[in-house]
């Protein structure tokens, strides 16, 4: 009769220490998480709240929902127009992407081809390059009206020389290809691997059935690659949206714009936030762009769920 | 056992994460502090620092100059190399712990600190007669609103550089004429081009703009991109721009340094770079060169200070003020002059005969006579974005002038009004 309350105690901190457990082994985890992405989410979330800024730099108090107000009325034309961009450019790179490295991937596993782990490691060249070098490298070494390698091309052909970045519609398609050659090296490689993983037994009872080419793809390769595609797909496609460098370091660099006024919303997001010196706004605007970011990626997840 | 080990792991990764957390800067700064501490200590002198975000060779020579003239007094000047300057200061400019007891940048950025509070003005220091010796130019250059807080050192402006092997005859002496030249020996197709520029920055179209009496922002903080003569500018330096290559600063060196192209407008940051290419140099003050409305061209300058900060000035009231003594001596300039290739801020330093005789050197004095110091309001600092995509927008894209001004003096407008 004893033992029982005694068995039941016994059970109940068992089943403390196990609900305890994971939270310790990974405190140090949530604390590092806490420190690096929780504390500045929350702090700027404070700033915004105040009117910190270069007039009231160490005596700044907070002023309420002030600089929300302003930063909504900033956020109107120019942030659509920048969303537009955006899911543009996203859209475009995807599709582009996914359709291209599928092909790739296709003809670099074709039977009996020569050289193919070399062709695999030169295609690697550009995703193993330092972005900011790669996007520097072609600014000059492609782009650039003097000295880049399509103006040579087009100047060697008789053509005039055309300069790629200062108009919005050519300095789009020139980011989009640069985006294309640094990005196509990892979903190839995805592409790569996960085209190793299908059985080729069902190649060869297609072929008996009399399918060609593109029924053998259609109706076996794409179905048998797709789950394993889609976590790649998803990641990149948040680094797409997300892209900074590659507009802001062709076309929008301090001292070296190009012409060009295309924006993203993170280009927007930093052209608004980052150059007044006032701290308070400059949150505000922050935390209404991260607000739009947030919606958007719930938004694009659960499409991509469905859609799994 | 395996307990054991996971506590020991758990813990050194908790330590090793709260030590990456410390701040680099702090730490430095502590050292250096220490060290301070420990070299006062020894000599019973008294350390004084000044961060920087220059060239450390050209500081160096002034460090050296100076603590040797200060070798009586016990007293040393560290000079610390801090890139991102502003932010540093943003942080640590009242910090009298971690911070620098002076600094030494460009003029441009004066006007954000002091409304930051964080500087006080030199003549808390010292007396008038430290910097009376300073070209105008410069001493206006470090003036906000009516109080001396920078003792200008060395100066930099645009000059005119060409290649004596390329150029044919005489530079001419009026922009009329200089594009006349332009147009003869401009092959765009080929790749050689006469005169290059950064022509869609603003400071390289400043020599146009000041030159037509237009303004890029004026003392009261209002925008002058749709002022009438700021567009005839613009307008004027367009056709220049079009037969002067992409005018990216990488392109138009490259252009210059390779031979293609036989003249360019640029600073002495160049010098190096030109020299070591090899190039017959040539240099003429921008100065030199008469608009159509008669005036001469008029380049913005930079000019390279010392300012003190505010807890700097009353706790090292005597030892700062010493070292500004120091730094305004005519032989902290000639100093630089030869050694560095700057201009210095101090008029007696032209003296010198060696200092005379440098070509580059006298143009920059010459310079300096029609130069016009960048504005040193805070509000300056957003200008330069506006300003810099209207000239992108006419000179890049063939955007209309008219409208384009009246785009980017909103925006301008609008960034000015989000400082408050």
């Amino acid at each position: 009769m004893l033992c029982a309350p005694l068995f039941r105690d016994g059970v109940n901190s068992m089943k403390n220490r196990q609900k305890i457990r994971p939270w310790t082994y990974s405190l140090p985890a949530l604390i590092l998480i806490g420190i690096i992405v929780v504390f500045p989410i929350l702090y700027t979330g404070y700033i915004s709240l105040t009117n910190m800024n270069l007039y009231h730099w160490d005596d700044y108090h907070i002023i309420g929902l002030e600089n929300f107000a302003r930063a909504l009325t900033k956020v109107d034309s120019g942030f659509l127009g920048a969303l537009a961009t955006t899911i543009l450019w996203t859209v475009l790179n995807m599709v582009i992407q996914v359709v291209l490295a599928f092909f790739i991937a296709l003809g670099l596993n074709v039977k009996g081809l020569k050289l193919s782990r070399f062709y695999k490691t030169l295609l690697m060249f550009p995703w193993a390059m330092p972005a900011y070098i790669s996007i520097l490298l072609w600014r000059v070494g492609m782009y650039n009206t003097e000295f880049g390698f399509l103006n040579k091309v087009l100047a060697a052909l008789g053509f005039e020389k055309m300069n790629f970045l200062s108009e919005n519609v050519p300095a789009f398609i020139s980011c989009m290809v640069l985006n294309l050659w640094m990005a196509l090296p990892f979903m190839i490689m995805m592409m790569d691997s996960a085209l190793q993983s299908v059985d080729k037994s069902y190649y060869e009872s297609a072929k008996l059935d009399g399918a060609g080419f593109w029924k053998q793809t259609w109706y076996i390769t794409v179905p048998a690659i797709r789950p394993i595609l889609i976590p790649s797909v998803i990641m990149t496609t948040f680094t797409t949206f997300k892209q900074f460098d590659i507009v802001y370091l062709l076309t929008m660099q301090k001292g070296s714009l190009s012409g060009a006024t295309l924006q993203t919303i993170i280009t927007y997001a930093h052209q608004n936030a980052f150059v007044s010196n006032n701290y308070g706004l400059s949150s505000a605007v922050s935390i209404v762009i991260f607000g739009f970011i947030i919606l958007f990626s719930l938004f694009t997840n659960r499409g991509v769920k469905e859609e799994a | 056992m395996r307990r054991k080990i996971a506590m020991i792991l758990c813990a050194t990764m908790v330590t090793t994460l709260f030590a990456g957390c410390g701040s680099g800067t702090e730490n430095t700064v502590a050292t250096s502090t220490e060290e301070g501490k420990e070299e006062t200590s020894a000599n019973e002198g008294e350390v004084v620092s000044i961060w920087h975000d220059g060239d450390e060779a050209i500081m160096k020579v002034i460090e050296d100059q100076v603590n040797e003239e200060l070798s009586d007094d016990n007293i040393t000047v560290k000079f610390e190399k801090k890139s991102g300057l502003t932010d540093q200061i943003k942080l640590y400019g009242n910090d009298a712990e971690s911070g620098p007891d002076m600094y030494m940048y460009a003029h441009d950025s004066l006007g954000t600190f002091v409304e930051m509070g964080v500087l006080s003005p030199i003549t808390d220091v010292v007396d008038e007669s430290v910097y009376a010796d300073m070209l105008p130019m410069t001493q206006e250059a470090g003036n906000y609103k009516g109080e001396q807080y920078l003792l200008p050192v060395y100066f930099e402006t645009l000059l005119f550089m060409y290649n004596k092997d390329l150029w044919e005859g005489e530079v001419p002496s009026t922009t009329e004429d200089l594009y006349a030249y332009m147009q003869e020996h401009t092959d765009a197709d080929a790749g050689t081009y006469a005169v290059v520029n950064q022509h869609s920055t603003a400071y390289n179209v400043s020599p146009f703009i000041n030159g037509f009496g237009g303004y890029i922002i004026d003392e009261d903080a209002n925008p002058g991109l749709t002022d009438e003569k700021t567009k005839e500018a613009i307008e004027y330096n367009k056709k220049f721009a079009e037969l002067q290559a992409d005018g990216d600063y990488n392109t138009v060196t490259t252009l210059f340094n390779e031979g293609k192209a036989a003249a360019i407008v640029g600073g002495p940051w160049l010098i190096s770079g030109i020299k070591d290419a090899g190039i017959n140099l040539g240099i003429k003050s921008l100065s030199d060169f008469t608009l159509p409305n008669g005036n001469s061209l008029a380049p913005y300058s930079g000019i390279q200070g010392v300012g003190v900060m505010k807890h700097a000035a009353e706790e090292k009231k005597d030892a700062v003020a010493k070292v500004l003594t120091a730094i305004s001596d005519p032989e902290v300039g000639i100093a630089l002059a030869k050694e560095a290739s700057c201009a210095p801020a101090n008029q007696k330093a032209y003296e010198d005969e060696a200092v005379k005789s440098d070509e580059m050197i006298a143009a920059m004095e010459r310079t300096a006579e029609t130069a016009e110091p960048m504005p040193n309001i805070p509000e300056m600092s957003v200008m330069w974005g506006p300003a810099e995509s209207l000239l992108a927008a006419v000179n890049k894209s063939g955007d209309d002038l008219d409208a384009a001004a009246e785009q980017y003096q909103k925006e301008a407008e609008a960034a000015i009004t989000d400082m408050q």
